[in-house]
């Protein structure tokens, strides 16, 4: 049988032949089994990773730029830079004037937009398959050669003012995962919310803006991945022509102190002006790449996974204390945290609800469960695989979220074998190890007529 | 390397007992079978002191039947690795569930039971009850949500599309078991059903299945579509939504938009989106990257069976309220009085000719179409002659749509924000005002 592995390296070899830039060489890297597919590693002499899954059955070609940075490369005073940074992709470049990217996507009828969280920022760009060079040539532009200046950055900072007060200031959940966060973590970067404090977005300079750039956007920082109707080979030497001059740079080793073991439970209260309290339970939780975080996600979704979980049946159904319970565990590099959220009725407050909380962690951690619950759990983790599949998009996100979190670009199978291979005696550990009294932080929110809270923090 | 298929296609049709019928959208990429069963109406047919009815009673279908009890129901659901939800529109109301495709029958069995023997019982409609409720106050929280209903319910003020597709909390508690059971067995029969399949399923089992499923239902003719065509309110208005501790607001201006039947319609949707439709259209070039006022700043048309609104949004910090109202309205007039450029019209005939890719690029969403064109009666090649339609429209006949459609003299504003530092500053910002009221967040 011909080995696709030797055929791809020897059309590398050839390719490579007519280039003079070492960084614009192509090494094949290897397959990865995609499902049924395959998904290929390529990358140029930058040290930029290609990852290219061929999929024919849609004229569209799914395009992600994943960078390897986000808040938890930011420094106390400088929050929000990551964020901030990736508005500013989309401004003027030394050969494009301001809107002009935009606009050019746009005229090709390509989907364009951009993430950043704690662990890394995303570009992506949804694209009619006959255009895909143009965006090729457009994102290497704007890794390469962004212009920085002040009335842009102004601009922007106001709009991310603005979006901070959309998502977090006058948003009760928003403002309260925001304080969440920064009383669970008090050291490790986690500490501080994606889109920043309002007093650092103001803050920000040109000059921080540049800085940020040249450390961070470098190919060999970054990952691109592309998931669609294209000739692997076509876009790789399209990749190469456009990629292959920009140079690569020393990005800073990781500075990022591990949050020290909480000994107790922290516990707050605040007033907003809702309807309803609201309860948090937080709970320091497995790194993504823990091999407990599958079975503490099984667990979750026991607990609070859908109208049959124990708690929404507990606490929606039967006693109609709660509106609603969601509860998932945090999908970051380092230990973030497993969440638990209420909304209490209105007759209802959060302090008759945590005790049914309480009640469901010492059970989990106490007795088995069931053969049924746990299938049930495994068969809601299953569909919400594939159906994060089903797009070009969503492969390509998957793609890029857990090669540049995990190194393993295919890791959204082995999860859901994980999932699967997951027994009871695993939960009744995980919730052992990870349900403690001591690791978590509360929070509560009431309405601002109600009742005061007993130890408002604010 | 999976085969490549043609995506203008259109689904495959069942024509089934009784007037009922059945779409297919295969694709066998993933093993996944979306699922809708729709009705041909909506809460524009809920009483208006029932608002809610047509929803409430669909989520009661989960509520327990025939041998199983609501919490048996829900967990064969997840066992199964099935997703149901319920959702509502003046025109229609439908089940959507997704379920991985070697469960397909087994949950098709569940929903045949589950619409064949509804027990409606007395004590889950009223626990269905007090969680709408609790629903409808938490969703003000939302400033957002709290926007788009105060627009719905006071633009189309006296008309079927102002009332909510969720209800308020005085209709839902209305709803006794009598309504839900009336509505069943009026509305949930075989000529009231249009099923839909989409993905991991052949255009063999695909009717199999369906007729399955309208075996369970009674026989009955499809819903009369009596809705009146909505009226332009009179007047220039603003109406702000009072809430505390606002720091930002949200604004809506709306006014009479187009009918899916209009000969202008597509003329109007291509202006529609050179206007407020794109990332760098008109409005939020001058909102958001010129000025940094609101962090998104839209503008569309709505699509029913009858003439929807057209409506534009902003969110501004509240010191920023009143300058970027006044600037939307400029524009607007500026959009109304002097058209789109042959430039303007070139560039997004090319945005949404070449676009139209992702709109068809899954079954589900090929699926989704051919069911809106069902159930809001759309012309026929609504979406399957789009691009073709796109590519007639010039800057001439774009700024006549405009000019005939929309109309400032009849416009409302919406805005949620804190009445005491907004109101007066908005009050003047709007030019030829005919009337400024004030309503507490929590009104209905």
């Amino acid at each position: 049988m011909r080995d696709p592995a030797a055929g791809r390296s020897a059309w590398a070899a050839q390719a490579n032949a007519d280039t003079r830039d070492e960084g614009a060489t192509l090494t094949y890297e290897g397959p990865h089994p995609f499902g049924g597919e395959t998904l290929h590693r390529w990358r140029l002499g930058n040290g930029l990773t290609v990852l290219v899954l061929v999929d024919v059955t849609a004229p569209i070609v799914a395009y992600y730029t994943w960078i390897n940075v986000g808040s938890r490369h930011e420094r106390p005073g400088k929050t929000g830079l990551a964020h901030l940074f990736e508005h500013l992709m989309f401004g003027e470049t030394e050969k494009l004037g301001a809107g002009a990217f935009d606009r050019k996507l746009e005229e090709i009828g390509a989907e364009t937009n951009a993430a950043t969280w704690v662990d890394w920022t995303y570009y992506h760009e949804l694209i009619p398959a006959d255009r895909i060079k143009l965006t090729i040539k457009l994102e290497a532009e704007r890794l390469e050669r962004l212009v920085l200046k002040e009335p842009q950055v102004a601009s922007e900072k106001d709009v991310v003012a603005n979006e901070r007060r959309y998502r977090v200031d006058d948003d009760v959940e928003g403002f309260a995962s925001e304080l969440l966060y920064k009383t669970a973590f008090e050291l490790h970067p986690y500490h501080w919310p994606t889109i920043g404090w309002m007093d650092d977005i103001r803050g920000f300079t040109p000059e921080d803006c540049v800085a940020f750039y040249r450390t961070y956007y470098a190919p060999n920082n970054a990952t691109l991945v592309v998931v669609g109707h294209v000739r692997e080979r076509d876009i790789l030497l399209a990749i190469r022509d456009a990629y292959g001059r920009i140079p690569r740079q020393t990005v800073p080793a990781e500075d990022v102190a591990p949050e020290p073991t909480q000994l107790s439970q922290r516990q707050l209260s605040i007033r907003k002006p809702t309807t309803s309290e609201k309860l948090a339970v937080a709970f320091k939780g497995p790194a993504l790449g823990d091999a407990d975080h599958a079975a503490l996600t099984v667990l979750s979704e026991v607990l609070f996974g859908g109208r049959a979980s124990r708690l929404y049946r507990s606490l929606v159904v039967e006693r109609e204390l709660a509106l609603d319970v969601r509860g998932w565990v945090s999908t970051f590099r380092d230990p973030g945290l497993f969440e638990c959220w209420t909304t209490a009725r209105a007759s209802h407050t959060a302090a008759e609800i945590l005790p049914v909380l309480d009640e469901a962690f010492e059970r989990a951690r106490m007795d088995l469960v069931g053969e049924e619950e746990l299938a049930r759990a495994q068969a809601r983790l299953e569909l919400g695989a594939v159906q994060q599949l089903e797009t070009m998009s969503g492969k390509a996100e998957q793609i890029g979220f857990f090669e540049t979190v995990l190194g393993d670009p295919t890791h959204a199978f082995h999860r859901v074998q994980a999932f699967r291979r997951t027994t009871a005696g695993d939960l009744r550990r995980v919730a052992r190890r990870y349900l403690l009294h001591s690791a978590r932080t509360v929070l509560t929110v009431v309405p601002e007529t109600g009742p005061a809270p007993a130890g408002a923090a604010q | 390397m999976k085969a490549a298929r043609g995506l203008a296609a259109a689904p495959l049709r069942f024509e089934l007992d009784g007037g009922a019928l059945a779409l297919l959208e295969p694709s066998h990429d993933v093993p996944l079978v979306s699922l809708v069963l729709a009705l041909r109406c909506g809460s524009a047919a809920d009483p208006s002191d029932r608002s809610g009815l047509a929803r409430i009673t669909m989520r009661m279908l989960r509520r327990g039947c025939e041998g199983m009890s609501a919490e048996q129901t829900d967990f064969r659901i997840d066992a199964l690795g099935a997703e149901m939800a319920v959702d509502a529109s003046p025109s229609t109301v439908a089940i959507h569930a997704q379920v991985i495709s070697r469960n397909l029958d087994a949950f098709v069995d569940l929903l045949v039971r589950m619409l064949g023997s509804p027990a409606f019982h007395d004590a889950e409609l009223g626990k269905l009850k007090r969680e709408s409720v609790a629903e409808i106050v938490e969703a003000r929280d939302s400033d957002r949500v709290v926007a788009h209903k105060a627009m719905q319910r006071t633009f189309f003020a006296g008309h079927p599309y102002g009332q909510n597709p969720g209800g308020t909390t005085g209709s839902v508690e209305a709803i006794d078991r009598d309504d839900v059971v009336a509505f069943h067995r009026r509305y949930l029969v075989k000529g009231n059903v249009v099923i839909a399949f989409a993905g991991d399923v052949t255009p063999e089992r695909a009717p199999v299945l369906a007729r399955r499923l309208v075996d369970a239902l009674a026989s009955g003719d499809a819903a009369p579509d009596s809705v009146p065509e909505p009226r332009s309110p009179p007047g220039r208005r603003l109406l702000v939504v009072d809430k505390p501790e606002r720091t930002q607001t949200q604004i809506l201006v709306g006014t009479m938009g187009t009918s899916p039947h209009d000969d202008d319609h597509v003329p109007l949707l291509v202006s529609s989106a050179i206007f407020g439709g794109t990332f760098t259209s008109r409005l939020m070039r001058e909102v958001r990257s010129k000025r940094g006022w609101s962090y998104g700043a839209s503008a569309r048309a709505g699509t029913d069976r009858r003439r929807q609104a057209w409506i534009m949004w902003t969110f501004p910090a509240a010191q920023d309220a009143a300058p970027c109202l006044a600037l939307s309205l400029e524009l607007l007039e500026t959009w109304i009085a002097s058209g789109v450029t042959p430039r303007e019209t070139s560039f997004i005939r090319n945005y949404l000719v070449r676009s139209h890719a992702f709109d068809v690029d899954t079954a589900a969403k090929r699926m989704s179409q051919a069911l809106d064109v069902e159930l809001l009666s759309l012309p026929a090649d609504y979406f399957t002659g789009w691009v073709d339609k796109v590519r007639t429209v010039t800057a001439e006949s774009a700024t006549a749509a405009v000019k005939n459609r929309i109309r400032t003299d009849s416009l409302l504003a919406v805005v949620v924000g804190t009445a005491s530092e907004v109101l007066e500053p908005l009050r003047a910002a709007v030019p030829r005002l005919d009337e400024a009221s004030v309503v507490p967040f929590d009104a209905e």
